[in-house]
This record gives structure tokens, C-alpha cells and sequence, in this order.
């Protein structure tokens, strides 16, 4: 009698270690969902650039990818025919939530509302970025969501189902 | 705040969970007594609960803690860390319940560490500044083991620094100061160049000081960890894969050089590579070890119920057996999937980490747990050779348990850094390699476990030097040797846990022969062996439920000889102190009726006598009517005459004759015999081959089959005839054995005697050969008398009395 009692003990304990690995695993994976999912959520918002060149035409550049660079060279993304700009002038990325601006190391420099970029800055919707003779002024998804960024993305961390 | 809010409250899931386990295991091991004894009025097991309060105490608190201090922390750390240490506590105490309250009062110290560390919760800096001074400090430390070094257990290497009762291992705390610096060095200098004299030298300097120490101290397995987080961290920060190459090249050449060096290691490795030459001597732990793997089998034994303190220092460097053997491979293959655990939380938190210093800190770390972990586990399980490392958070030994605890605090605050992102990593491949060659080492690991307890199992637990079968004696009723009125004459008495076997008639020793724990068995005890330990005549289901329950097989049958006690006392008092056989048989069913082997031994007494019963000239262990050929001398002649020569047969046709006579076979009995006399030698025959072609002459010319053991009494169907294990043979024309035996009738007898002597000078034997008419009516019985000397007359005495004594019986 006592053999069987520790028999069921004994294969209750064997049944117990087993889940406890797999309730380890599944929150391995339910890690792995979370993070996937909250990458997913991370979807960057479109900016959106006036362009308006020393001549004085003008043009409406949106891009969705998290990277852009702006130069005379044909490579970058936004390509512009100015003396004044250097081959790879400038970068607009997005990164911690937000979308940055950094001069890459050019000739005349960029200025972001006329100052002069020295480390990567944030930008937002009305600042006007110059590099050169070109202008770009930056509109970003709606100013109430731009302002309301943090608590959105907090938002959708605390239900990933949504 | 949600998200790391539930990670805490994953952790407290676990951490539940794993109490409710070693709550279980716990309860386990108390009534583990009472099932081995198979009642409930065994004195049953508690002082492992203590270690279990202590164990939910420490990480009770570690998890209030953690939620509050560090709430981002890795989740599964602390309940894979807990569930480690709690399950190695409870094998301690399970081994040495002394041990276990010590390892106790080390979780305690380990534990109070772990506890003020979160609460602290330090930025790691102080040990990146200070690096040169903990690093001095660890090997000054280790130094001094050289000139004050004892060893807790009396002999043996002379690791330990140690004072009133306290003893701390240095080299511990060194491999952990080893890699703080390590990490701390290489992130200095990050990107890495590999120069040699500039980079490196340093670092050699400090590997080659601490290598030396340790290779002074005869601690070959630590050595070889250091070589390994050396190259593991060098590797990882500077992602060349020739760091490998050449270390790899370097770890073969100290392997080599240590083999040619030091004698430990060369035992070791032969020890590893052929551990079946020696497995008494040089590799008795490790064959040790694998008959305890292949004990646990699929399920385990149970937690208390298999033997694992048959394994040498269990409680140390064999920590994994014993829970192999207790948890089978079930419980190993759950253990090495928390390692494995801890090996991807481990890089998991590295990869995260928000600066380099912390990355490498947490690589090395975790490199160091899990492939100490691989090493010793390998070495219990013939993966690996044996080093004495020990086994993280489980095995006994307190700088071990508190190292691997400052290490678990280490990886719990660099996992909780919430808003810092993970530093830029310039190279994935050496993560990727390290964190998957240690995975591929625990699935070996599994694999050759799997190897051990189920495909070799077997084999493995029915060797002779399997102590397990002395100890289920000790548990398991052994079946009873009776005669054939079922008179006893071997039992066992006593209680469950303190069987004795009991020789009640210890005349016949040599030829039932003694089961003992230290000098194994003999005789019929040996032969029968495996109806009187339960494992043949029991059903199959009975004896694998048994096996189940208790790890041991059912209680055993009794086995009904053919013996007749009284006929064997007259043999006994016959033969008296003349050395000699006798050999009484029923010559028509081939029973034998009484078999007397003198001088003879009290199996009772093996313990005190086995010395010198082993050395005496006589050997009165020995078997005289089964064991040992005489030459039959003048005894032929009786066997020649009833085939109806005349003086001495030509040498073709004797030969026939020895043969059809039974003499060049063994005779079948479930008895030990000796071997035969071939065709080729001078023919040298045993007392019952011979009394079976004497018994021709008493059953009508035909030689019976011989029966010794008869019957065995089952559980199911009662008793169960034992069959000959051989056909009655024709021998002799039934009308010339009438003749023959006509001419040698003893006056006023039914019976025939013939007696004559073989051999000569000091091997003279005096041979009587007698036995009923063949048309007696009565139970035609043939004896046998062997003398070791000239004296046929006593011998004949003898013969004529008993078979007096068998016809009136």
C-alpha cells in the first residue's frame, strides 16, 4: 500500500516537473509573441516633406521606410540638383519613437528652423529643415497624434490584441 | 507598467509551482521508508523539511523582492534557479541527512546574499573598477590553500581554506572574480584587435598564474573550466573564430601533456576510455555510476528508494547518478531542460544588455554555469572523463552554492535594465556558437543518459558488482530451499530491511551453498538463484509492478528438493570427518535422495570463517559430489562387466563405453558441476556421474536423468514440477544387468555391491558402488561412496548402511 501511494507521488512529481518546463516554454513563447507583436505595432508614420528648391518649385515627397538620406548624389533617396548640397547631405530616420534628423557630415551644412545641426535632432510637423538652397518642411500624421505618440504606443502595448 | 507586471507574476507562477514540486518530492522521501519496507510502521524520514522551510522562505522573500526592486528582471531566472538548488538540497539531504542541513545553512548564506543583492541592487560597476584588486585578492586566496589547505573530509586534495566547521573552496570564487575581470578588461578595449603582446599578455599573465595555482593543487577540472572561459570570452568579444582554433589546439595539448604528467588524469582518462578493464579498482566510481543511471531506468526508483550511496561521493561530483538513478530519465532529461533554460536566459539577458562590460559579464557567466554543468554531468555518465567540478546550484559544497548564486544575482540585474536598449552588437556568430554547442552538449547528454538507463540497463544492472541485488535481499523475502517432505534447509528470517539467510541443516553447505552480501553465492543458492529471488516462476506483470513500486523484484518461490533429510543426516554421520562423497539416488527416477560432501562448512558462520575456509587445503567449500573428478579406477570394471567383457576393453571401445556411461558429459542437474574429462586425458569422473551409471544397474540397464531441485512453489498454480533436463538413456541389455547383479549380491540384502580403489600414492581413492536388485520391489535406490584414501572397507561400511537405512525407509 504504501508502495502505491509513493508510486502516485512519484508520478505526480514526474507530471509536475513536466509542466513546470512547459509553462517555462510557453512563456518563452509568449515572450517571443509579445516582442514580435510589439515590433509589428511599431509601424512608422509616413513624414512628409514640402520641398521647395532655390528656383522656387516645388515638390510633395512622402516616404513610409525608417530611413532616407538627402544628397546630390542619385543613390539617396531624395536626390537633388544643388551645388550648395553635398553628395550625401543629410539623413531623416525613425527611431525610439520618433522621427530624427542628422546632418552627415556635408559641406554647407543642414539646418534644422535655421540653426545649424550638430547632433541628430527630433523633428516635427511645421519644422523646416534646409540643406543648401532646398527647403523641406515636415508634416508627420497629424499633429494630435504626433503629440499623443508615447501614450499610443502604450496603448498598444497594454492590449496586443487590439 | 502591464508587461513586466506580468512577467512577475510569471515568476510567482513558477516559483509556485516549483514549490508545490519539491513539496511533492519532500513527501516523497518521508514515506520513502515505508514503501522500501513495504509498511507503514517504517521509521520514516523528516529532516529534509527543514531545508525545504528554508528553501520557500529564501525564495519567497527573493520573489517579494524582485517585484519590488528589480520588476523588470528576467522571469524564468529565479524559479530555474530555485527549482535547481531546491532539488539538489533534497538530494543532499536524501544522501546524508547531516550534509543536507549544512548545504541548508549555505542556501541560507547564499540565499541572504542573493536576497540583500535585490534589494540593493547595485549598479555592477564596483566590480569593473576594482578588477585588478578582486582578481589579486581571488588568487591570493587560492594561494593560500597551498600552505593552509585541508581537505573537509580528512584525505584527498587540499582545496579548501577552512576554520571551525566553515570551509570555503577559493577556487570558486575565483573562476566567478576570473570572468568579472575578464569581462571587464575585453570591454575596455572594445572593438578588440587581437594583438598578442599589448591585448592579450595580460591576460595570459593572469590565466598562466591562476592555471599554475591550480595545477599545483591537483585541481585539473577547474583548470580546464578556466582554459574554457578564456577562450569563451575572448571569443564573444572579439567574434574570431581562430580564438577557437587555437584554443582548441592548446586544450588538446594540455590534455596531452596532463596525461603524460600527472597521474590523475592519465587514471582518469583510462579510467573513461575503458572502464570495463578495471571496474573494482581505477574505474569502480564510474561503473558505479552508470549501474546507478541504469538503475533509474524511464521513471526512477523514486526519490529514497534506489541505492545511490552506492556511487562514491555521490553527494558531490556524482550528484547527477544519484538523481538519475532516483528520477530516471524522466527527472534527468527535465533537469538538463532546465539547464538549458538557464543557458537561453543566460544569453537572452547578455544580448540585452546595455553595454558591453555587462554583455560579457553575462556571456561568461553563463558559459561558466552551463558548461560546468556539461563537464561533470558528462563525467558521471561516460560522456566525458570524471573531473571534480561540481554540479551549479545542485550538488553539495558551499563555495559552490554561493558563487552560483552571486552569479544568478549578476544575470537577474543586468536582465533588469527596462529603458536602456541593448548596445550594438558588432558580431552574432560567437552568441549563436557558444549558446548552441552548450544546447548540442545537453542533448548528448540526454542521448547517452537515454543510452545508459534504457538500451544497456540490463546488462548493466545484472552484473555481479551490482550491490543492488545484496540490498534487495536485505528487503525482499528469499525463497526457502526444502526437502522433499519440505522439511527447511535454507530460509530467511528476520524482518523486511534485516533479512538473514539461515542455513538450518548446515551440513549440506557445499552443496546448497550460502547467499552473502560481501561473498556472493555458492551452490544451489547460486544456481536457483533466480526462482528464489522472485525473478523466474513469478509472473511477468508482477514482477515489473514490483520492480515499479519498490525497484526490486517480488518475494521469491521455495523451491522442493529431492533431498531426504534423514537419509542425508545417516549420509553425514556415515561419512563422519573421512573426506569424501556420498551420493544416494532413487535409481529410477533419478532423484538424489541425499548428497553429503565432507569435510564440510556452517554457512551461518561465512562471515567470521570465509578467510580461512578460502585457504584451507581441504576446500570444504567445495562440491565433492558434483565438483570435483576422481579416477575411477577399479570401479570401471563393474560397468565393463555388465557390457560383457572379459579383464580390460581395447582403447576404442572403452572410450564408447565412457561416453554411453554419462562420463564425458556433464550431468544436467540446476546444481554447479565441474567439467568433464575429455576423450583425450585420462577420464577422471565425479560421485554423481557416477552413482548415475551405477543406477543403470538397479533400473534394468537404463541411466535415469538426475533431479535435484524438484519443484517450485508458485503464487499462482501452487507447486510446479521442475522437469529433468535430460532423457533416461539406455545402457546395458536389461538381462545382463539381471547377471551381474545376480553375482554381486550381499548376502541377506536385496542389493549388489562392488567396491575398488583408483589412482595411487597420495591421490588413492576407495570407490563403492551398490544399490538395490534390479527386481527389487521396493524404491530402487544406487549409493555411491567416494573416499579420499585407501580404505574401501569403511567405504563399504558405509554403502551397506545406508542403503539398509534407504530400504527401510
Amino acid at each position: 500500500m504504501s508502495g502505491v501511494v509513493v508510486l502516485i507521488l512519484r508520478l505526480l512529481l514526474a507530471a509536475g516537473l513536466y509542466v513546470f518546463l512547459a509553462w517555462a516554454f510557453l512563456s518563452l513563447w509568449q515572450d517571443l509573441r509579445r516582442t514580435s507583436q510589439l515590433l509589428a505595432s511599431r509601424k512608422v508614420p509616413p513624414i512628409g516633406l514640402q520641398m521647395v528648391t532655390g528656383d522656387g518649385s516645388s515638390a510633395q515627397i512622402f516616404f513610409a521606410r525608417p530611413d532616407a538620406t538627402i544628397g546630390r548624389d542619385p543613390a539617396n533617396e531624395v536626390h537633388l540638383e544643388d551645388h550648395a548640397v553635398s553628395a550625401r547631405h543629410a539623413r531623416f530616420s525613425y527611431h525610439h519613437g520618433q522621427w530624427w534628423v542628422e546632418d552627415l557630415n556635408s559641406t554647407n551644412g543642414t539646418y534644422l528652423n535655421s540653426e545649424r545641426l550638430k547632433i541628430p535632432a527630433v523633428v516635427m510637423t511645421g519644422d523646416v529643415v534646409r540643406c543648401g538652397e532646398v527647403t523641406f518642411t515636415v508634416s508627420l500624421p497629424g499633429e494630435t497624434v504626433q503629440s499623443d505618440q508615447n501614450s499610443a504606443e502604450t496603448v498598444r502595448i497594454e492590449n496586443p490584441q487590439q | 507598467m502591464n508587461r513586466f507586471a506580468s512577467a512577475r507574476e510569471k515568476q510567482g507562477q513558477l516559483l509556485l509551482l516549483a514549490g508545490i514540486l519539491l513539496f511533492l518530492a519532500s513527501l516523497i522521501l518521508t514515506l520513502a521508508p515505508a514503501a522500501r519496507e513495504r509498511s507503514w510502521s517504517a521509521e520514516l524520514r523528516w529532516t529534509h523539511w527543514f531545508g525545504f522551510f528554508v528553501w520557500a522562505i529564501v525564495f519567497g522573500l527573493a520573489h517579494v523582492l524582485t517585484c519590488r526592486r528589480l520588476p523588470d528582471a528576467d522571469a524564468l531566472l529565479l524559479p530555474v534557479v530555485s527549482f535547481l538548488s531546491g532539488w539538489g538540497l533534497l538530494t543532499i539531504y536524501r544522501l546524508i541527512p547531516g550534509f543536507g542541513i549544512r548545504q541548508t545553512i549555505w542556501l541560507l548564506i547564499g540565499g541572504s546574499i542573493l536576497l540583500l543583492g535585490i534589494r540593493i541592487a547595485p549598479e555592477l560597476h564596483f566590480l569593473r573598477r576594482y578588477k585588478y584588486i578582486w582578481l589579486t585578492g581571488g588568487l591570493v586566496l587560492t594561494a593560500l590553500t597551498l600552505a593552509f589547505g585541508t581537505n573537509p573530509a580528512g584525505d584527498g586534495l587540499r582545496l579548501w581554506l577552512g576554520c571551525c566547521g566553515v570551509y570555503l573552496q577559493p577556487s570558486e570564487p575565483l573562476k566567478f572574480l576570473f570572468i568579472v575581470f575578464l569581462a571587464a578588461y575585453f570591454a575596455e578595449r572594445m572593438p578588440l584587435k587581437l594583438r598578442p603582446l599589448t591585448l592579450l599578455l595580460p591576460t595570459f599573465i593572469v590565466m598562466s598564474i591562476a592555471l599554475l595555482l591550480l595545477i599545483v593543487q591537483r585541481d585539473l577540472g577547474t583548470a580546464s573550466i578556466f582554459i574554457f572561459l578564456y577562450t569563451a570570452i575572448l571569443y564573444v568579444a572579439s567574434g574570431k573564430k581562430r580564438v577557437l582554433t587555437i584554443s582548441l589546439a592548446g586544450l588538446a595539448l594540455a590534455g596531452l601533456a596532463g596525461y603524460q604528467l600527472f597521474d590523475v588524469v592519465r587514471l582518469r582518462v583510462d579510467a573513461w576510455l575503458n572502464p570495463w578493464l578495471d571496474p573494482a579498482g581505477r574505474s569502480f566510481q564510474i561503473v558505479q555510476s552508470l549501474m546507478a543511471v541504469a538503475n533509474g531506468g524511464t521513471l526512477g526508483r523514486g526519490i529514497g528508494l534506489g541505492s545511490p550511496g552506492l556511487v562514491p561521493v555521490a553527494i558531490s561530483d556524482f550528484t547527477f547518478a544519484a538523481m538519475a538513478e532516483e528520477t530516471g530519465l524522466a527527472g534527468i532529461v527535465a533537469l538538463l531542460l532546465l539547464f538549458g533554460l538557464l543557458i537561453n536566459r543566460g544569453f537572452h539577458i547578455a544580448l540585452h544588455a546595455p553595454d558591453n562590460y555587462r554583455r560579457l559579464l553575462a556571456s561568461g557567466l553563463t558559459a561558466h554555469l552551463g558548461a560546468q554543468a556539461i563537464l561533470i554531468m558528462g563525467g558521471n555518465i561516460r560522456l566525458l572523463p570524471l573531473t571534480g567540478v561540481t554540479l551549479p546550484f545542485v550538488s553539495y559544497g558551499g563555495s559552490s552554492l554561493l558563487t552560483s548564486f552571486v552569479a544568478a544575482l549578476i544575470l537577474l540585474i543586468i536582465s533588469s535594465q527596462p529603458e536602456q536598449e541593448p548596445a550594438a552588437l558588432a558580431k552574432p556568430d560567437p552568441y549563436l556558437l557558444l549558446s548552441g554547442g552548450l544546447i548540442l552538449g545537453l542533448i548528448a547528454l540526454a542521448l547517452t543518459s537515454g543510452w545508459w538507463s534504457i538500451w544497456r540497463g540490463p546488462t548493466l544492472l545484472d552484473r555481479t558488482d551490482n550491490a543492488r541485488r545484496t540490498i534487495a535481499d536485505r528487503y525482499v523475502h528469499r525463497g526457502s530451499l526444502l526437502d522433499r517432505h519440505e522439511a527447511p534447509i535454507n530460509i530467511t528470517t528476520g524482518d523486511s530491511g534485516d533479512y538473514l539467510r539461515t542455513y538450518v541443516y548446515p551440513d549440506l553447505g557445499p552443496i546448497t551453498g550460502y547467499t552473502n552480501a560481501v561473498f556472493g553465492q555458492s551452490g544451489l543458492e547460486a544456481s536457483l538463484d533466480p526462482y528464489l529471488r522472485g525473478l523466474q516462476g513469478n509472473p511477468a506483470r508482477l514482477i515489473w509492478w514490483d520492480h515499479l513500486l519498490y525497484g526490486q523484484p517480488p518475494p521469491g518461490l521455495d523451491i522442493r528438493l529431492s533431498l531426504d533429510l534423514e537419509l542425508q543426516a545417516n549420509s553425514d554421520s556415515a561419512l563422519g570427518n573421512h573426506k569424501g562423497a556420498v551420493v544416494l539416488m532413487n535409481a529410477a527416477t533419478g532423484e538424489i535422495l541425499a548428497m553429503a560432501s565432507h569435510p564440510t562448512f556452517d554457512p551461518n558462520r561465512l562471515d567470521e570463517q570465509a578467510d580461512s575456509l578460502l585457504n584451507d587445503p581441504d576446500s570444504p567449500l567445495l562440491n565433492r559430489a558434483a565438483q570435483a573428478l576422481y579416477p575411477p579406477g577399479q570401479a570401471l570394471g563393474l560397468f565393463y562387466r555388465a557390457a560383457g567383457w572379459e579383464g580390460i576393453p581395447e582403447r576404442e571401445p572403452a572410450l564408447q563405453w565412457n561416453d554411453r556411461l554419462g562420463f564425458y558429459t556433464a550431468p544436467p542437474l540446476r546444481l554447479p558441476v565441474s567439467e568433464t574429462s575429455t576423450p583425450d586425458e585420462l577420464l577422471r569422473v565425479s560421485p554423481v556421474q557416477m552413482t548415475l551409471a551405477a543406477a543403470a544397474l538397479s533400473n534394468g540397464g537404463i541411466r535415469p536423468s538426475p533431479r535435484l531441485a524438484t519443484a517450485i512453489n508458485t503464487p499462482e498454480q501452487g507447486w510446479v514440477i521442475l522437469p529433468a533436463l535430460s532423457e533416461p538413456v539406455a545402457v546395458f541389455a536389461s538381462s545382463q544387468v539381471i547377471a551381474l547383479t545376480d553375482e554381486l549380491i550381499l548376502e541377506g540384502r536385496p542389493c549388489w555391491l562392488w567396491s575398488g580403489t583408483g589412482g595411487a600414492g597420495t591421490n588413492q581413492v576407495s570407490w563403492v558402488l551398490g544399490g538395490t536388485l534390479p527386481d527389487w520391489q521396493g524404491t530402487p535406490t544406487t549409493v555411491v561412496v567416494l573416499l579420499e584414501e585407501d580404505n574401501p572397507e569403511l567405504a563399504r561400511q558405509i554403502a551397506i548402511f545406508l542403503l539398509d537405512r534407504s530400504i527401510a525407509r
